[in-house]
């Protein structure tokens, strides 16, 4: 089983399935993970289950990996270690839940925005450019340049999840890239492409985020560290065109509206 | 037992079972004086971009490890919001360690009876006043010592 818990998870549910399917009932994504390079030890480690959901996880992938071998059924006594349900972050860990509930907004609009898509237009194209430019300033910039320049230094980025969010990150910029293009080549099918693509891209990478990877984060800052982060995002904030800014978050309060009227028209 | 109010109800407690290890000393963690918020400067040198903690005048006493899990690295300053008088000073000088001694952070430490809770009101009043923004911490200890809960305070 060794071997298991130092190999990369999507090669472990790639030779066996039913591991996919049991992580799920743990409410472990992996399956739909677009890198799956955490080894198994890991994603074990960072969900942070009770000690007694833990033993039986681990017991069910051992028990599916080994059919054959006569694997003890561990006692599942009641645990002390129930984690909460309701995650509680710290106060620099909040504000990056906070702001993905704006980018959250977006993500909302996609499909409405796919339906009315109209790049000859030029409201219509104005439409996709204000919302490539929300994607660069407010969801980049603003938000994935804190996690890049200053979170992630409180944490080892070698890890395979922090690899895994970078590789997000790079793939959303990736999508915005190409679809800057499309617009400039009037390519309707490319535009809903990358943007049903960067969609499921950050649904995931949202959900990864608020519900793994910023409590784990959370759990190993001490006190001084939280105060320390909580400054340094004031800072980074401060030196940001708060225009920019507000005209983000303008750009997203009237979205819906625009979308509609442009339904009507 | 006597009724009334649970911040002063009499209760007995010699019958508890102590655990742990009782060899060795400790060294003390304090590195300040005075302590009494009355008494602090909130510009004092050991409070300039500190972790400070405000502890109710019941904790240290309740906390079986107290120095070594709470006050070590800290600066503190310690009050009772049941029985000081001059509170409004009290939220004025949090606010200064705030604004002007760009404290690090505030953990508030208090004991579960219902007074003890004016103690994070303060700090709470005290942040929503400051210029600046910092965490704020609240940690509730039991009568016998055990921590209720821990958690950071919204603004």
């Amino acid at each position: 089983m060794e071997r298991y818990l130092n190999t990369p998870i999507k090669e472990i549910i790639t030779s066996f399935p039913e591991v996919g399917k049991i992580l799920e009932e743990y409410s472990i994504g992996c399956v739909p993970c677009t890198l799956g390079s955490c080894l198994l030890k890991d994603i074990v480690a960072i969900h942070n289950l009770a000690e007694d959901k833990e033993l039986e996880l681990m017991y069910r992938i051992e028990k599916t990996i080994y059919p054959e071998r006569d694997i003890k059924k561990p006692v599942f006594k009641a645990s002390k270690k129930e984690p909460d349900k309701e995650i509680r972050y710290s106060p620099p860990m909040k504000r990056l839940v906070d702001e993905h509930t704006l980018i959250k907004k977006w993500i909302g609009l996609i499909p409405q925005v796919i339906e009315n898509v109209d790049i000859e237009s030029e409201s219509g194209s104005q439409l996709i450019l204000d919302g490539l430019d929300f994607i660069r300033f407010y969801a980049d910039k603003f938000h994935h340049a804190k996690e890049e320049d200053i979170l992630f230094d409180y944490t080892d980025k070698n890890l395979d999840i922090i690899r895994t969010i970078l590789a997000d990150h790079e793939a959303a910029r990736g999508h915005v890239k190409e679809m800057l293009k499309a617009i400039g080549e009037k390519d309707t099918n490319a535009i809903i492409g990358h943007l049903c693509a960067y969609k499921d891209l950050l649904t995931e990478h949202i959900k990864k985020e608020d519900e793994i990877l910023y409590p784990w984060i959370d759990r190993g800052l001490s006190t001084t560290q939280v105060g320390e982060l909580f400054a340094k995002f004031n800072e980074a904030e401060e030196k940001m065109d708060k225009g920019v800014i507000e005209k983000c978050q303008k750009f997203i309060a009237e979205a819906e509206q625009r979308i509609e009227n442009f339904h009507r028209s | 037992m006597m009724d009334g109010c649970p911040g002063a109800r009499t209760q007995d407690f010699r019958e508890k079972e102590t655990k742990g290890d009782e060899s060795g000393k400790r060294q003390s963690q304090l590195r300040q004086w005075p302590i009494q918020l009355h008494l602090v400067s909130p510009e004092a040198p050991y409070y300039q971009k500190a972790d400070v903690l405000l502890s109710a005048d019941c904790v240290a006493f309740t906390v079986g490890d107290f120095h070594k899990d709470y006050l070590k690295g800290k600066s503190i300053a310690i009050a009772c919001p049941k029985l000081d008088e001059g509170q409004d000073e009290y939220v004025e000088k949090i606010k200064s360690w705030i604004d002007d001694t760009k404290i690090n952070t505030l953990t508030v430490m208090i004991m579960q009876v219902p007074c003890c809770g004016g103690l994070v009101a303060m700090a709470q009043q005290a942040l929503q006043s400051a210029k600046r923004k910092i965490p704020v911490k609240s940690i509730v200890v039991s009568l016998q010592g055990d921590i209720l809960s821990e958690e950071w305070v919204e603004a």
